[in-house]
């Protein structure tokens, strides 16, 4: 069931709170009888009318006066996140609670794509984490990635996220630690070439036919409908970057590229001055985005800088930083090595963050681990999910895995996959590994259960 | 194994790469840093003569021996000191470090060692050390393209001197240098907050741990049941490396290790020669 298509195309959001006193049932057929409503309106308003105890709500507000705790959220593309969802789930006229994508509408500016709850979203530059993240990172939002001393994959992570938004043409304002912050660029991946696409395109159609039944979860979300499963959006929206290939030097010659050193001064002021003056030029109006942009920060505790044992002010400054974001159409990327702050400074900087990701290397011939894991020859690190941005709503985003490996396709193509444990012989009960064969290590015997 | 930190040093960093860095770290527990310290600078030195490393120079930053200990050490393993002015140069931060002694500087240190030394009289500045660093080992290699390595004794000596954030700045922008192939430096972690442990960590893409053989033996009362076990304990010990490799993988090496002392002189405080060797450790 779609949600009705009005002649703005905008979503036709419908909210409603439940004081505790009114009965379930009474909301599910109230909700349905609105939902025939809108079918019938041409205006992309409607209000419901309800006894005092439950508000009366226009769509365009309801976003915003979502308060209660046993609200539902429904803005016909949002699946139903209630308690009360199995009942929902039972009559098929509430299958309109269900996401609807195809209602979906793209936003005007490139690279930046229209969400739920009024958000905007751009890429991260890595399509599999996108998927994740419910479409990419929110306009307006500060997201934080936990580096692991002892593997530079959040590096990975920022070269996607910069080239992304110098591919489209989104201004940069990237801070490091190092004497010559400029250089970086130079490292950032450029788009894969279409003939590379084609013949990706090839191989999978190819390997249809060699998938393993028993690994049916990794295939799943390939055969349900996406929004940016269409090729030409999923081109302007989020790249493929090889990994290998540098980033054309007119790129980030032409564009808006501010490149911040951190290392020589005393202290964050000047970085916090530098992000204030970006994030002006990129203050949201009513809605309205002209231009994205970017802010990328990397190691912002880095030992080598004089305010790494200044924890207050940096605190302070990720404060001033996120509210100063919030405001704007940009998204804020900072990266940080928690092994170098003490325990409390670092859960107040996850606390701070919207989005909180973490990386982590694997052990090098592991193995144990090659034994566990299916495809462990061929991961370079993982990939931990602890916090989703939600913004404009109480609703959690409920991931169904939070950890994934990082894997470098042919060494040029960032993928990020769930973990998946490698097949166990069941006659001798040890691991035959990842080679997929049958021979060798396994053993003939009977199975015993 | 132990061998393979040398060679990972003596092929040094790919052109746009920072270098590899090598931090090797003891305890009061497994005093046995040094030994190691001085075994991979006899080791680079040897590949730097034979010509198969990518550095053609070594600056040794000298906070805990004067020049003359690394002059005698390198003769003891047969490296010719005649033509050590090529590719070899020690900065003098032991003798003087701190400006007080100018009136002693002739009778410090042998005739020999001040050749292929020069002083560094203010250790807190560390710019101006970075500066004689690169000053020195661009005066070894000259003008080309070619690269020296930098071995610091003792990093512990040199933030005794200097703020942490200034300490790993020097190091930081040491390995981000054009015309460094490799730096190595030792650290004993008990002197310092694990902070600071971690920051050299951070910064290292190797860190070599030395750990007592017998875990258990280490911080008990000394009776004659663990008396043999902490004998042992300060005859060999455990070498531990982590290496981070370019793919973002993490090697782990387990090896035991012996520490072989010549001659009469087996005085742990005053050994003045000593040899230390390394076997897979057998599980």
């Amino acid at each position: 069931m779609k949600a009705a298509q009005t002649p703005h195309k905008k979503e036709v959001p419908c909210v409603f709170g439940r004081p505790p006193q009114l009965p379930i049932t009474k909301i599910i057929r109230l909700s349905a009888a609105l939902l025939a409503r809108h079918r019938r309106c041409s205006t992309p308003t409607a209000a419901l009318s309800l006894p005092p105890r439950v508000c009366s709500l226009r769509p365009e507000s309801l976003s915003c006066r979502l308060s209660t705790i046993y609200s539902w959220h429904f803005t016909g593309k949002t699946k139903l996140c209630s308690v009360d969802a199995a009942m929902a789930t039972t009559k098929p006229r509430l299958s309109s609670f269900s996401r609807n994508l195809s209602a979906v509408s793209s936003s005007q500016t490139p690279g930046v794509k229209c969400g739920p709850n009024g958000t905007m979203f751009v890429s991260s530059g890595i399509a599999d984490l996108d998927k994740i993240l419910g479409g990419g990172f929110p306009l307006g939002s500060l997201v934080m990635v936990m580096e692991d001393a002892e593997a530079p994959h959040h590096m990975l992570l920022l070269r996607n996220f910069m080239s992304q938004g110098l591919v489209h043409g989104q201004p940069l304002l990237y801070a490091s630690p190092s004497k010559d912050p400029r250089g970086f660029l130079g490292t950032l991946p450029s788009p894969a070439s279409l003939k590379h696409d084609k013949s990706r395109d090839r191989e999978s159609e190819q390997e249809k036919g060699l998938r393993i039944a028993w690994q049916y979860k990794k295939y799943m979300g390939e055969n349900q409908p996406n929004f940016d499963s269409h090729r030409d959006n999923k081109q302007d929206y989020c790249n493929e970057f090889d990994l290998r290939k540098p980033l054309e030097r007119h790129y980030f010659t032409r564009q808006r590229v501010n490149c911040v050193g951190i290392q020589d001064s005393k202290n964050l002021a000047a970085l916090q001055e530098h992000c204030a003056s970006f994030l002006a030029q990129h203050q949201r109006n009513d809605g309205s985005c002209a231009l994205a942009g970017r802010i990328a920060i990397q190691s912002l505790c880095a030992p080598q800088c004089e305010h790494s044992n200044m924890d207050w002010e940096m605190l302070s400054f990720i404060k001033s930083l996120k509210g100063m974001v919030r405001s704007s159409n940009a998204v804020v990327v900072i990266t940080f090595p928690p092994s170098l702050l003490s325990l409390s400074s670092t859960k107040r900087w996850q606390h701070m963050a919207d989005t909180l990701l973490s990386v982590a290397a694997i052990p090098d011939e592991d193995k144990e681990l090659a034994k566990l894991l299916s495809g462990y020859q061929d991961m370079v690190g993982l990939l931990n999910v602890h916090k989703v941005a939600r913004l404009n709503t109480q609703v959690p985003l409920i991931l169904e895995a939070t950890t994934f490996s990082i894997k470098l396709q042919k060494r040029r193509f960032l993928v990020l996959e769930c973990l998946n444990q490698a097949p166990v012989d069941g006659s001798s009960g040890s691991s035959y590994g990842t080679s997929g064969s049958c021979s060798g290590s396994s053993k003939a015997g009977t199975l015993d259960f | 194994m132990a061998d393979t930190i040398c060679r990972t040093l003596r092929d040094g960093g790919l052109e746009g790469e920072h270098a590899p860095a090598l931090t090797i770290k003891d305890s009061k527990a497994s005093p046995f840093g040094f030994d190691v310290f001085n075994y991979v600078l006899t080791q680079l030195s040897n590949y730097i003569l034979a010509g198969k490393s990518q550095s053609r120079g070594l600056v040794v930053v000298a906070y805990s021996r004067s020049p003359s200990f690394y002059v005698d050490l390198l003769k003891r393993r047969g490296i010719d000191i005649a033509s050590s002015h090529d590719w070899i140069h020690i900065l003098d931060c032991y003798t003087d470090p701190l400006g007080w002694k100018n009136w002693l500087i002739d009778k410090d240190i042998s005739q020999e060692a001040s050749s292929l030394s020069s002083f560094c009289q203010d250790v807190r500045n560390l710019d101006k050390l970075y500066s004689l660093i690169i000053e020195q080992g661009k005066g070894l290699i000259g003008q080309g393209k070619d690269r020296f390595s930098i071995a610091i004794d003792s990093v512990s000596e040199m933030v005794r001197h200097a703020s942490i954030s200034s300490v790993a700045g020097i190091l930081s922008n040491l390995r981000s240098h054009d015309q460094v192939s490799s730096i190595f430096w030792l650290l004993h972690s008990d002197l310092h907050e694990i902070k600071f442990t971690s920051v050299l960590e951070y910064l290292s893409s190797m860190v070599a741990s030395v750990e007592p053989f017998n875990q258990a033996a280490f911080g008990q009362r000394v009776d004659l049941e663990n008396l043999s076990m902490l004998e042992q304990n300060f005859r060999k010990g455990k070498f531990h490396v982590r290496f981070k490799r370019r793919n973002g993988r993490v090697r782990v090496m387990v090896i035991s290790m012996f520490l072989y002392f010549c001659g009469e002189c087996a005085d742990l405080l005053y050994r003045k020669s000593s040899y230390i060797y390394f076997t897979p450790l057998l599980v």
